[in-house]
């Protein structure tokens, strides 16, 4: 399956899978544009909480309770990694 | 969030608000515990269903039938907690005799960048734990709080303690946002509390043995203490009767380490770690028991009667909303 994930996406992909112990979805295989949360992927607010420590270990910054767009940025696979990529540090 | 507050300052329940402050602390917690008798008889009397919740679950915590001076006992310790909640909120203190067990298990696990996290129940008063504001630098507690479920409370809080309101956690945010903010709090060296014994709508629960019967709990509370590595605290403030609270705190874990999506087992022997914790205090002492749902029975509607001991589980019809 060809998802059109851009680097940037693959290896947050990547990062997703490993840290939240997904094993029946291969990281290359998430569409960037579905859903993160509630859906095929079925994952909850503790996997939201375990994503957004290790989005901050490996990129730096912290995801925050009071952002707004917090619905919007774990939307999905795209929307976090352009949220990463806008504000990771240098 | 204190934005979102300020909004609903004019909402509902305003006037309740206002005759629960002018009652109860211009004329005294004494006299608005006399209006607790006719309270409970009301109460007794107009809600059928929380009536039959409190004889079945009598029934099973005494180990007999129980009889209708228990059932107003029970009601009557419950509209008790939530009068002594205004004063405790008001930082009145001194209405109260709080015998406190344990708090060498909750100081010796603090530090300044690593909070703890309290795991408490719908049992008895857990805002008995805001006597430990008066010691010299207490840690800040922080409380998850359904906001849009409890307006008449946050309304409460926000005007008998802003300082308190402005360490909820809105539980009524998106979830997300809520972990986060826990996470927030306990890197600031807060204590976070949760309410372990009841899952909300569509949360992963895990049965446990609980007083003689499986019962659902939720895992959440769990998976968090493990996720974001902090000591774990079991604490139940009982209320005794008149002005007397035993405050306890237990060490529940120094770290749980819960990997996901592994090891069920580990995690249902924790749940049911609580859930024996919880079985202790309640067989002391059942009229703290304040879950006024069939709790063997979550699904069991409004107008049905919920389970008594021994029945099988499986009389359910349309879902109820937690209270």
């Amino acid at each position: 399956m060809d998802t059109n994930q851009t680097p940037a996406e693959r290896e947050l992909a990547q990062l997703l899978t490993e840290s939240l112990n997904i094993d029946w979805v291969q990281p290359e295989n998430i569409d960037p544009e579905a859903a993160l949360f509630g859906s095929d992927l079925g994952l909850d607010s503790i996997d939201a909480l375990e994503l957004a420590l290790a989005v901050s270990k490996r990129y730096g910054f912290q995801l925050r309770s009071d952002n707004p767009d917090n619905k919007r940025i774990f939307g999905s696979l795209r929307a976090l990694s352009a949220h990463i990529e806008q504000h990771r540090a240098p | 969030m204190t934005q979102h507050w300020s909004k609903r300052k004019e909402g509902g329940g305003h006037f309740a608000i206002w005759l629960i402050r002018t009652i109860g602390l211009k004329l005294g917690r004494p006299f608005a515990r006399l209006c607790l008798y006719p309270i409970t008889l009301y109460f007794f009397l107009r809600r059928p269903y929380e009536r039959c919740v409190s004889y079945a679950f009598l029934e099973r915590a005494l180990g007999r039938p129980a009889n209708a001076w228990q059932v107003m006992r029970h009601i009557h310790r419950f509209a008790g907690t939530l009068l002594d909640r205004v004063f405790l909120l008001a930082d009145r203190f001194k209405a109260f005799d709080v015998k406190v067990d344990g708090l060498d298990q909750l100081t010796g696990r603090l530090q300044p960048d690593r909070g703890l996290l309290l795991l408490g129940a719908h049992v008895g008063s857990f805002e008995v734990l805001r006597v430990l504001a008066q010691q010299p630098d207490a840690p800040r507690v922080c409380v998850v709080l359904d906001t849009q479920k409890t307006p008449a409370l946050t309304e409460l809080l926000h005007a008998l303690n802003p300082e308190i309101a402005r360490n909820v956690i809105d539980a009524s945010r998106p979830s997300t946002d809520i972990v986060l903010a826990m996470n927030e709090a306990l890197q600031s060296g807060a204590l976070a509390t949760l309410l372990a014994d009841r899952a909300r709508e569509h949360e992963t629960t895990v049965v446990v043995d609980f007083m003689g019967a499986p019962a659902a709990f939720p895992t959440a509370p769990f998976l968090l203490g493990s996720l974001l590595k902090v000591p774990v605290v079991f604490c139940l403030g009982m209320y005794r009767g008149g002005n007397r609270y035993d405050l306890y705190f237990e060490a529940f874990a120094d770290r749980l380490d819960l990997p996901r999506r592994m090891r069920q087992a580990e995690l249902q022997a924790v749940v049911q770690r609580y859930a024996a914790r919880l079985e202790h205090h309640v067989r002391q002492d059942p009229y703290n028991w304040f879950n006024w749902h069939d709790f063997w029975n979550p699904d069991a509607t409004r107008g049905g009667t919920p389970a008594r001991a021994g029945d099988g589980v499986d009389d359910t019809a349309v879902t109820r909303s937690a209270a």
